[in-house]
């Protein structure tokens, strides 16, 4: 397979359009989101030009499952935020007295310094393999074939190393 | 366990080897649909899982920094003693201070009081446990603890109930009693909180006539309007010996005085604010950010004043 360009990607993407459909469905569970996505996704194929792409239905799929989680990170992110912050038990909120901008971005900042306490303690606490392979991976980057060289252990060991740390890391972020 | 969790746990488990699958250049997107819609539940614990990795990925180079300043800060120590190095120094102070305080010869007063920057745990006699906030401090009278006074700042209670006993906390012009349960208590100047988050209390003043009755999940603030009662999360109650203040519809004085106290810094705060209330959650860290994250949540302006800072309404513009 050789590498496609910009207007190959726009082929691609009418090419795979009822794959794509068929997936954000899946993912949202939801006709109107998922038509909603789709419509972004065909932005962003427009505006925002790929490097050489080897595979373009697997790069569209990517992209779509990218979508729907900053879509959901965003919910989770506003949830928090009205949990936490109630527009109306403050005077000043009231009054209408500080840009809305500056205190959400003030909460925001809240929000993040707490997740990156709680994330960075329970990685923190994490059993010492499982530990390595996850800081590896996710904060350092590295692939899941480069991590198991330097643990010396298996591709399908650092997945469950990840799979410990993935599980323990959510429980930590829902207390 | 269930079948149901039994089944969670297996969907959890199909949604993190999918998470790591489609990490793959060759990755089974087919087979990926078809998991998620063979039952609705694997999109849920699919997008569990995709949060917490979106999380970590938000945060990544914060964690990395931080992670490597902890190791290098303490390379042979226990595992153990690093869990508790993150949960903030209070906290840690608190479990390591968590010894019990013989009282042989009972003085007429004792007086305990937590220093700046960390927290203090205190055993009493009679299964009296308080936790005293940074920069507070109480007086204990008597052999048996029966009368506490809240000199300055906040301070938990967790106190066993027992019907012979006779306990009172008092706080400024308010006391406490009918305790048999856990609350927060705190006192800056004129200004006082009581929040319940077990049990019941009973708190009574020169200021009002009959003693009000607090129970769970309630709180008790009296300022210059005078008494008001009004619901609060429990987990809110003493939220601060994990790290974070809670507030609801708290006097923007009793918050601004506990960020004095957390931050070790003189903070005054402008007259024309005084009947302004907070209601949020503040994370408390090493205490500096406390203000600065007050101060643009409530489009607050703070300006240097004498040896310490003045907040005040910003000017609107």
């Amino acid at each position: 397979m050789s590498p496609i360009d910009q207007d190959e990607l726009e082929v691609a993407y009418g090419v795979h359009r009822s794959d794509l459909m068929r997936l954000l469905l899946a993912r949202t569970g939801n006709r109107e989101e998922a038509e909603d996505l789709l419509q972004e996704l065909w932005l962003r194929v427009k505006q925002n030009p790929a490097g050489p792409v080897l595979n373009g239905r697997a790069y569209l799929f990517r992209m779509a499952q990218n979508l729907v989680i900053d879509r959901l990170r965003e919910q989770q992110r506003r949830m928090q935020r009205e949990r936490r912050w109630s527009d109306t038990t403050t005077d000043f909120a009231a009054a209408g007295v500080e840009p809305v901008d500056q205190r959400r971005s003030a909460e925001e900042a809240i929000l993040d310094r707490e997740e990156i306490a709680a994330l960075t303690s329970a990685i923190a606490n994490l059993p010492e393999g499982a530990r390595r392979a996850f800081e590896l991976h996710k904060i350092q980057g590295l692939s899941h074939v480069e991590v198991a060289s330097i643990l010396g252990i298996s591709r399908s060991g650092v997945e469950k190393h990840m799979a410990v740390a993935m599980k323990y890391l959510r429980r930590a972020l829902m207390d | 366990m269930t079948a149901r969790s039994e089944s969670d746990e297996t969907m959890l488990d199909q949604a993190l080897a999918w998470q790591a699958a489609l990490e793959r250049d060759d990755a089974d997107w087919d087979g990926y649909m078809a998991w998620l819609e063979a039952d609705p539940r694997h999109r849920e614990a699919f997008d569990s899982v995709a949060l917490v990795a979106a999380a970590v990925a938000d945060h990544s180079g914060e964690i990395g920094n931080l992670l490597a300043a902890q190791t290098s800060a303490e390379q042979p120590r226990k595992r153990l003693s690093r869990a508790f190095a993150y949960v903030g120094g209070g906290l840690a102070a608190a479990i390591a201070l968590m010894v019990a305080v013989p009282v042989l010869q009972p003085p007429p007063i004792q007086t305990y009081r937590a220093d700046d920057g960390s927290s203090r745990s205190i055993a009493l006699t009679n299964g009296i446990h308080v936790v005293l906030s940074p920069a507070s401090a109480i007086d204990v009278h008597g052999g048996d603890a029966s009368r506490i006074e809240l000199v300055h700042g906040e301070a938990f209670f967790d106190v066993r109930h027992d019907p012979a006993r006779s306990l009172t906390v008092s706080a400024g012009a308010y006391s406490i009693s009918d305790i048999g349960t856990r609350f927060s208590v705190n006192r800056a100047g004129d200004d006082f909180r009581v929040g319940v988050s077990e049990g019941r209390i009973s708190v009574g003043s020169d200021h009002v006539e009959r003693d009000v009755e607090v129970s769970a999940g309630h709180q008790l603030i009296a300022s210059g309007d005078g008494l008001t009662l009004s619901p609060i999360a429990a987990a809110d109650v003493g939220s601060w010996r994990g790290g974070r203040l809670s507030y609801s519809n708290a006097p923007l004085g009793l918050v601004i005085a506990d960020i004095s106290r957390y931050s070790g810094k003189l903070v005054l705060i402008d007259p024309s604010l005084e009947k302004t209330h907070f209601s949020g959650t503040l994370v408390i860290g090493d205490g500096s950010k406390l203000l600065p994250d007050l101060a643009t949540v409530m489009g607050l302006e703070v300006r240097a004043e004498g040896r310490g800072v003045r907040v005040g309404a910003a000017p609107s513009r």
